[in-house]
């Protein structure tokens, strides 16, 4: 089928493309494309803010995730939308760049666009939205740099209260909301614990045991494991050291033929006992030179076998094969030790030490911990709680916590949250449209009303009265506009309130971002108007699904 | 209904969603009250385990394995819970039972109870966020109250009495009961042989559970060593040894193999008999070894062909083959020996000691198991559990493993609160006064809260036979009025209401432990207004 003219006369059709693509055009494939991500806005729209609601999804395979954060709930969506798709990439962008805010920009975006739905169909063309639309992001974000305020970084303690604030923010909206004092000291600690230049999140490590009160999570200032499998003789190694001297390996210590297609030809009975001395002493080698260096705990990524496992008990070493790689990579990091992949050659400057090493039960399982360490610049969080994907949004939340934090170190500009500093850029952009005298001055105008979305989301998603709030909000700002300027919805207090004073803070570079990625999204959906969406090629899995409509 | 539905400006649908049609979604309050009414099916199923007087339940699984328990966690791991908020159910008595081993029923019943209140708040139109948030500050002062009420039991090494009655409560409502006090002191003796007094820390890999089937509940003992379900390779071996050495072996008593790949071609004769003179040459001088570095017994984790079967007996060396991997770890550590990995490096000091190794023979079925008694280590113990039928020996395990859980968690945290649903019901007025002060809507959530609270007693008093309403307000209003808050509910119609005097005990941690986690799972599933599920084909 090629294009469907919409020609009154009969023609010849002349076909162009292959039989089965689908093509849309124009401006209906343009508003059907606005619709679509209208409607994928709407499935995330009550998860914002601290009353907003979490989403319960099965996938195919039935794993079950419980979440409230923007971009895993539009990654499992799994829109096949195109135009509905960039705002998954938004999300998922938001989420790699700054971590939090992922759930609001997908909703600015669907609003910029639901708010130039009407220019679309009145003929208005797209280019002269897309225009206004840059130009209101620049405005926006260069307002948003002259408001934040900066902290001084120099008084520790200020700077701590700053990012202790930022945390607590980006958790309002999470299950842990209500632990918020709790976790962002952790979060926080965790944070200050890395490197402060590199800031690398995978130096923090989050294990998740089910089984007790999310109250009962702790942070390790060193690595935290969970035992891996032994092998028996496992029990009668010592569990704790005090200073313990701490080598890993990328070695298999296990007794086995050394190359897997290698073939002896015995010739006579008496060498086979010359052929498993041989091999015996390859592993005893690896073992005493081991020992040699005097280390009395040793871990491996590779299987530690039954035969070293009772070697080492029999010399008082404990040992751990089958460790992850990140949780090694920690245990160096904390401890100063190499990762060696032989044996030879290894000496007691490989070894790496912390100030105490222990085996310990938490919940149902054992934890290998190693605790004060001289150079951690690593830490471990301990997840507990009382479901599987309780703790997995737990971590969810914290991730993104962990994000802002960083992003707030590394830029100690902050904005006021819960809709604030939107309706105060809402304003802004009202006041300077006015004095353009081209068609962006609707535009602008849509912009600043589209960005009014997440004060009166978050007052729908708390079950207050919306246009109350919203028309009291406005006028606030627009009475003084630098008094009233962090003007937002106080949930707590149902009210409209300075919620700069109530440390209701975000770094500005969420914002900044959110704003440039939304109007990004936007301007991408508008400047498509035609899709040509070539058939799938045989698929077995789509046949029988409905072709995807325009 | 699918999962996203829109239509063009021409009223046509379109798809946004990949297999759009497959997908099913509830949202709103919808949502929300469906979630309820499954969480409340499954805790109902529960309800009736719950205390001494509590029902036990029959679980077959798909392949006709009959289960029978009265523990909340097995029952729900068993049940195969399709629907999502069950499975969340069944998780968070998991998560009790891999925390504090003890009070998974509770933990359910009392989360069903919590959502059956909100159901209620939902119908007035409370957000489920301020339900929640009241739930959390009722949470807050139950714990606290808790805490308040606690008492802490004093217990030594030599005086385990008070330990003793904490985990006859836990077993209270088990199958077990018929053997109240020993299987209570069993309990106790096995953690306190294997626990870490200073560290506070009790590895459970110590502690083996055998189960035989036959003779009797009351037949079931401690051994201060271990079992194990082998018996001696030779039936003309030895029963009984005395002060035995025993060499742990984990090599197979044969002629060593290289573990490359190997060929070894015979040709004439002579070669052949070579090989056989060369395989009865090792045989001999590995039994030398043994002998010489002085054991009198071999335990090997593989196995020897029936000649060297014969061999060892001639040699009067009673052998033990093809015993597991952990029984091998802990009879080392249980005789202080050590696991040696090829016959060279035997030696006297690797050997481990036991008083006595016998071969004990159950009933008239010719089934053995082999007991290693007196270890020079007593840090590994083995419940050897006997019981009429499979189904009651596994029940027993189970319950065992909990009364040891609750002495673990005393060891742990000597502080108890009082059981018979004492502490519930005195945490419960203590919600209620506080909710009385709250101005703002929480109020009437904690007020649920503390309605939720009283269904323990509730389904306490029901199970027991007693009328629910009656013995509440009867229990409460004594509470009141004299202010002991270790009143409860009689279930053994004893007519002692103070379960300090009843000595009904539960640890604190595990009370607390409930509450948390039922409190914040209902959170969560309060929270939920949105459920998008991929329907599998056959639905």
């Amino acid at each position: 089928m090629a294009r469907r003219g919409q020609v009154p006369m009969m023609q010849p059709q002349v076909i162009v493309l292959k039989e089965g693509t689908d093509t849309s055009q124009g401006v209906p494939q343009l508003l059907s494309n606005i619709s679509a991500c209208l409607a994928v806005c709407d499935t995330i729209r009550t998860t914002l803010g601290p009353r907003g609601m979490d989403k319960l999804i099965v996938d195919g395979q039935g794993r079950v995730t419980i979440s409230n954060d923007g971009a895993t709930i539009m990654k499992l969506l799994d829109v096949v939308q195109p135009a509905a798709r960039t705002l998954v990439d938004i999300a998922r962008a938001q989420d790699a760049e700054v971590g939090d805010g992922t759930t609001s920009v997908v909703l600015l975006a669907g609003e910029l666009l639901k708010e130039v739905k009407e220019f679309v169909e009145e003929g208005v063309s797209s280019q002269v939205i897309i225009r206004g639309f840059r130009r209101a992001a620049e405005l926006a974000i260069e307002r948003i740099r002259q408001l934040a305020v900066s902290v001084d970084r120099t008084d520790a303690a200020e700077a701590r209260a700053l990012l202790e604030k930022c945390a607590a923010t980006s958790m309002n909206s999470k299950l842990i909301g209500s632990q918020k004092e709790f976790f962002t000291k952790m979060v926080v600690d965790a944070v200050m614990r890395l490197d402060q230049d590199q800031l690398n999140e995978d130096m923090i490590g989050i294990k998740k045991i089910p089984g007790g009160a999310m109250q009962d999570s702790l942070l390790v200032d060193g690595v935290a494991f969970k035992k891996s499998f032994s092998y028996a003789g496992f029990e009668q190694q010592p569990k704790a050291f005090d200073a313990p001297r701490i080598v890993c390996l990328n070695v298999e210590l296990e007794l086995k033929a050394e190359k897997d297609n290698a073939e002896v030809r015995v010739d006579r009975v008496a060498d086979y006992q010359a052929i498993v001395d041989a091999e015996w002493k390859i592993i005893f080698d690896k073992l005493d030179a081991i020992m040699a260096t005097g280390a009395n705990v040793v871990l491996s990524r590779l299987p530690i076998g039954d035969l070293a496992t009772q070697y080492f008990a029999d010399r008082n070493v404990f040992c751990a094969g089958r460790v992850s790689k990140d949780d090694l990579d920690r245990v160096c990091e904390a401890t100063g030790c190499r990762i060696q992949s032989t044996t030879t050659d290894l000496t007691a400057a490989h070894l790496g030490t912390c100030e105490r090493f222990e085996e310990r039960q938490i919940g149902g399982q054992r934890f290998n911990l190693f605790r004060g360490c001289p150079e951690a610049k690593t830490c471990t969080i301990v997840l507990r709680g009382g479901a599987e994907q309780f703790i997995d949004e737990v971590e969810r939340s914290l991730h993104d916590s962990i994000m802002v934090v960083r992003r707030a170190i590394k830029s100690h500009a902050v904005v006021a949250g819960g809709g604030a500093i939107e309706m105060e850029l809402s304003r802004y952009l009202r006041e300077s449209a006015r004095r353009i005298e081209e068609k962006q001055q609707l535009v602008i105008t849509a912009v600043a009303k589209a960005l009014e979305v997440v004060p009166r989301q978050l007052c729908e998603n708390a079950g207050f009265d919306t246009t109350d709030f919203i028309t009291q909000l406005r006028a606030r700002h627009a009475q003084d506009p630098d008094r009233f300027r962090w003007y937002g919805v106080d949930i707590e207090e149902e009210a409209v309130s300075d919620l700069f004073e109530k440390f209701v803070w975000e770094p500005a570079l969420v914002k900044i971002n959110a704003i440039a990625s939304a109007t990004e999204a936007a301007c991408l959906v508008l400047s498509v108007d035609e899709t040509v969406s070539s058939q799938k090629s045989q698929d077995p899995m789509a046949a029988g699904r409905p072709m995807p409509g325009r | 209904m699918s999962a996203i539905y829109t239509t063009d400006e021409y009223g046509r649908p379109f798809i946004i969603v990949r297999e759009q049609d497959k997908k099913h979604r509830k949202t709103g309050i919808e949502a929300t009250k469906a979630h309820i009414v499954a969480a409340k099916t499954v805790s109902n199923i529960v309800r009736t385990s719950l205390g001494p007087r509590g029902l036990d339940k029959i679980l077959i699984s798909p392949d006709g394995d009959i289960t029978i328990s009265n523990d909340g966690a097995t029952i729900m791991s068993q049940m195969a819970i399709e629907n999502q908020i069950g499975k969340l159910l069944v998780e968070l008595s998991k998560s009790q039972d891999d925390e504090i081993g003890d009070g998974t029923t509770g933990i359910v019943v009392l989360a069903g109870a919590l959502l059956e209140q909100a159901e209620e708040l939902l119908d007035r139109g409370i957000h489920p966020i301020r339900i929640s948030d009241g739930f959390e500050r009722a949470c807050k002062i139950a714990v606290a109250h808790l805490d308040k009420v606690s008492d802490v039991i004093p217990w030594s090494k030599d005086d385990t009495s008070d330990l003793f009655k904490c985990a006859k409560t836990s077993l209270g409502s088990k199958i077990v009961n018929k053997c109240h006090d020993q299987f209570a002191q069993i309990a106790v003796d096995a953690i306190l042989s294997v626990a870490d007094l200073e560290r506070k820390d009790v590895d459970f890999e110590l502690i083996k559970m055998e189960g035989k089937v036959g003779g009797e509940l009351a037949n079931t003992s401690l051994v201060k060593g271990v079992v194990i379900d082998k018996d001696f390779s030779h039936p003309q071996m030895p029963k009984e040894i005395k002060d035995a050495k025993i060499a742990i072996l984990t090599c197979p008593f044969e002629p060593p193999k290289p573990k490359t790949k190997h060929k070894l071609d015979i040709t004439t004769v002579k070669e052949f008999e070579e090989l056989q003179k060369y395989e009865r040459d090792t045989f001999e001088s590995m039994i030398k070894q043994v002998k010489d570095c002085g054991a009198n017994v071999v335990a090997c984790q593989w196995g020897f062909d029936d000649e060297a079967n014969s061999l060892l007996l001639q040699h009067k060396l009673p052998a033990i083959r093809w015993v597991g991997g952990p029984e091998i770890e802990l009879l080392a550590i249980a005789t202080n020996g050590r696991i040696v990995p090829r016959f060279e490096d035997l030696s006297g000091e690797k050997l481990g000691s036991a008083g006595t190794i016998r071969e004990m023979t159950f009933g008239t079925t010719n089934e053995n198991m082999i007991v290693v008694e007196d270890c020079a280590n007593s840090k590994a113990v083995t419940v050897f559990v006997r019981g009429g039928n499979k189904m009651i020996v596994d029940e027993a395990k189970r319950s065992l493993h909990d009364a040891m859980c609750v002495v673990r968690n005393l060891i742990v945290d000597n502080r108890v609160v009082y059981g018979g649903a004492a502490a519930e019901i005195s945490c419960s007025i203590a919600v209620d006064k506080e909710a009385d002060q709250v101005s703002s809507i929480e109020q009437y959530a904690m007020r649920s809260f503390a309605r939720a609270l009283d269904a323990i007693p509730m389904a306490l008093a029901e199970n027991s036979g007693l009328p629910p309403i009656e013995t509440l307000s009867f229990v409460k209003s004594q509470q009141i009025k004299q202010g002991i808050t270790s009143l409860g509910v009689d279930c053994m119609d004893t007519g002692i209401n103070d379960m300090k005097e009843q000595f009904v005990f539960d640890p604190l941690i595990s009370k607390r432990q409930q509450f948390l986690l039922a409190t914040q799972l209902v959170k969560m599933i309060l929270k939920i207004d949105d459920v998008i599920v991929h329907k599998t084909d056959d639905q």
